[in-house]
């Protein structure tokens, strides 16, 4: 039988592979984007499974919101990235560096 | 420690899923090559009408336009996900709920209206 | 009726966003409204204040402060938090006029975003459940980003969005990871349920969780370890914008980590006590060190900010209603500072009217401009806690409610680490007062900036300390309604 362990134990994968894809990414900026857009899945997957553990309805409705708020900040990162593209012409990660830091 | 052999009729899906696909890939090619004639020119091989080029580096750039309409049609999409929900028990739930979702889609309606006035939604 | 009374509750959230959504709309249709739809939203924040204010005068709290069963929270603290909020955000509308008229008028999506940004942060601070709470920071960290890159045509205002981007966005992640695991095994996303089952022994789950969010708010908040965004941020920012951040964000998410730490997470204490210990340690000796070697008065004033939030967080570790009250009154005192000094950055031009921030600019500045490099030091004396000015009742409240909580090693760490700070600020006025004029400092600037600047100065000389009295008495009803427990 699959229980909650394997969920969790999926979504901390998931985690941990999307922090890594951050850090480690030295080469694009749309994978930084696709790495959040994996830690958001995570804690998705981790609250649907614990909704459907507890039979509370809350983490399905949390669920939605963080799907939905997941696309907007999506957009905004794809257009703060499409203004950043036109001003240096390109968007390579170890070029972010006009400032140091 | 988990035990492996509950994963046994994915195991029979993935080899049954791969020779199915095998199939339908390979046995047309076969087929085709053993009863037509086989003489490929340039012409035959270039990509049929619109095509995109089969072989050639995928992280090719693309107008910026593609993003902006992308990146209006992700924000739409997902907010019309609150719908689903609210359309199953809008009748249990009364008019308070139905009074929100107007609210809701009110405020989605000005920002699709600025959108609109702002002219995000020109091609030129 | 229940829905009633709950919308009675949000009344200030209600006009805000109102308000949001027509100036958008008189944003699209009149493409150079900015000014004036800058003063409707300047009007908008004040309105929400006066209506916050009886909140914060009557000490609200309990039972009938909630609304929509218990997911928000309209009590004393909420108010208290919103009222600096809103204030530092009208500050922040009425210097950004002048610093925009350099490439074209103010554009009306400016005002937009920050009533919009000032929304999710009133939501924040009240937020009692959460799945608010995340609406919250998430309405108000989208529209931050955004106006972090608000100039489209600057190289570095691009690259501190993107990068205020990419690190918020990670930092939102960890901070929903943690409530997934806290709804996960404590089965409810509202405060009080977590506090409930977190009564008795703490699970390994709550305990990643808790981390987890402690984690995603010390990024909000720029403390030490998570702080590595602020400096480029603050740099590259518009200078507005940046005045913006170093304030009203910093209030909220001071506020609502209090509220999560001792509501939510209240009967666990000794479990976070620690990391928000090592969080204010870290943050004040990083920030002191840090600022060091910068030439740039908005870095310098980044990690100034860094080195702020660890005394803050000083006064959360005291964990009493003392410390909590000290911790607002500090708040209250660092966002007049952190205004004042933004906002003096924000009156440094060249001939020509350009932005100079550069420290080797302002060299000589008291000969070429007195009363600004006065108003300068001013603020650059407070900051660095010197007794006679105002900040330095800030950080003596803090102080003295760590040590009332027998944190005194910590308060002793945090009075030493104080001295190493305080060599920066002197540094800065050493510069101004003593150093060969630059004399590139040469531009004019408007009577709205002189206000601002005028008002925080006065507030920060030793004419501060009439108001002791009253902050002091507004803070410890606010830190009453946070403490109160049904």
């Amino acid at each position: 039988m699959i229980g909650i362990e394997h969920y969790i134990v999926v979504s901390a994968v998931l985690f941990v592979l999307g922090v890594l894809g951050i850090f480690l990414n030295r080469k694009n900026v749309i994978v930084i984007l696709m790495a959040i857009e994996l830690i958001l899945l995570a804690v998705n997957i981790n609250l649907v499974a614990f909704s459907a553990f507890l039979g509370d309805m809350t983490g399905q409705v949390f669920a939605m919101f963080v799907l939905t708020v997941a696309a907007g900040e999506a957009a905004i990162g794809l257009a703060i990235l499409v203004i950043y593209f036109r001003g240096r012409g390109t968007i390579a990660v170890d070029d972010v560096n006009r400032m140091k830091g | 420690m988990v035990d492996l052999s509950q994963y046994l009729p994915i195991l029979i899906f993935l080899i049954i899923a791969l020779g199915l696909s095998a199939l339908f890939v390979f046995l047309p090619m076969g087929v085709a090559r053993l009863t037509g004639a086989h003489n490929p020119d340039a012409e035959k091989l270039s990509e049929y009408e619109c095509g995109f080029p089969a072989f050639e580096d995928p992280r090719s750039q693309f107008d910026v336009r593609f993003y902006l309409v992308a990146i209006l049609f992700i924000i739409f999409d997902l907010e019309a996900a609150f719908l689903f929900p609210w359309a199953v028990t809008v009748f249990d739930l009364g008019w308070s709920a139905w009074i929100g979702m107007m609210i809701f889609l009110g405020i989605l309606t000005v920002g699709f209206v600025y959108e609109w006035k702002s002219g995000a939604l020109d091609w030129e | 009726m229940q829905l009633q009374s709950s919308l009675a509750l949000i009344a200030p959230e209600i006009v805000l966003s109102l308000a949001g959504l027509a100036l958008l709309l008189i944003a699209a249709w009149s493409r150079n409204a900015g000014r004036l739809v800058t003063i409707l939203a300047a009007v908008a924040l004040g309105g929400a204040s006066v209506l916050v204010a009886p909140a914060l005068c009557s000490g609200a709290m309990g039972p009938d402060t909630l609304a929509f069963e218990g997911q928000f929270a309209a009590d004393a603290f909420a108010s208290f938090a919103k009222i600096l909020i809103f204030v530092s955000a009208i500050a922040c509308l009425m210097v950004a006029p002048r610093f925009f008229d350099r490439d074209g008028a103010i554009r009306a999506e400016y005002p937009v975003l920050m009533l919009f940004a000032a929304l999710g942060m009133a939501i924040m601070v009240s937020a009692t459940d959460f799945m608010t709470l995340y609406i919250g920071l998430e309405l108000n960290s989208l529209a931050a980003y955004v106006l972090a890159s608000f100039m489209r045509s600057d190289d570095r205002s691009a690259e501190a969005g993107l990068k205020y981007f990419v690190l918020g966005a990670l930092a939102s992640g960890i901070l929903l990871y943690g409530i997934s695991l806290v709804y996960g095994f404590t089965g409810t996303t509202s405060f009080e349920g977590a506090r409930a089952a977190m009564s008795g022994e703490l699970s390994m789950g709550m305990l990643f969780g808790l981390i987890f969010v402690l984690a995603g708010l010390a990024f909000k908040i720029a403390a030490v370890p998570f702080h590595m965004w602020t400096p480029d941020v603050y740099e590259g920012a518009p200078t507005p914008v940046t005045t913006f951040f170093a304030t009203a964000p910093k209030v909220a998410a001071v506020a609502l980590t209090a509220r999560v730490a001792l509501d939510a997470f209240g009967m666990q204490m000794d479990a976070w006590r620690q990391i928000v210990i090592f969080a204010a340690l870290a943050s004040i000796v990083v920030g002191a060190l840090g600022a060091i070697g910068q030439s740039n008065l908005k870095r310098l004033l980044a990690y100034s900010s860094i080195n702020n939030v660890g005394f803050i967080l000083i006064g959360l570790a005291a964990g009493t209603a003392a410390g909590v009250s000290a911790m607002l009154v500090y708040l209250a005192i660092y966002v007049a500072m952190s205004l004042g000094s933004f906002v003096a950055v924000l009156m440094l031009r060249n001939a020509q009217g350009e932005q100079v921030e550069g420290l080797a600019d302002i060299a000589g500045l008291s000969s070429t401009r007195p009363l600004l490099a006065l108003c300068l030091a001013v603020m650059m004396f407070s900051l660095a806690g010197i007794p006679p000015l105002f900040g330095f009742w800030g950080k003596f409240v803090v102080f003295w409610a760590a040590v009332e909580a027998d944190l005194v090693a910590l308060a002793a760490i945090g009075i030493a680490a104080s001295v190493i700070g305080a060599f920066y600020y002197i540094k800065v006025v050493k510069v101004m007062y003593f150093d060969e004029p630059a004399g590139v400092v040469t531009g004019r600037s408007d009577w709205a900036h002189w206000l601002i600047l005028g008002v925080t100065t006065a507030a920060m000389s030793p004419l501060g300390y009439l108001l002791t009295r009253v902050l002091g008495d507004l803070a410890d009803r606010a830190a009453e309604a946070l403490l109160f427990v049904a």
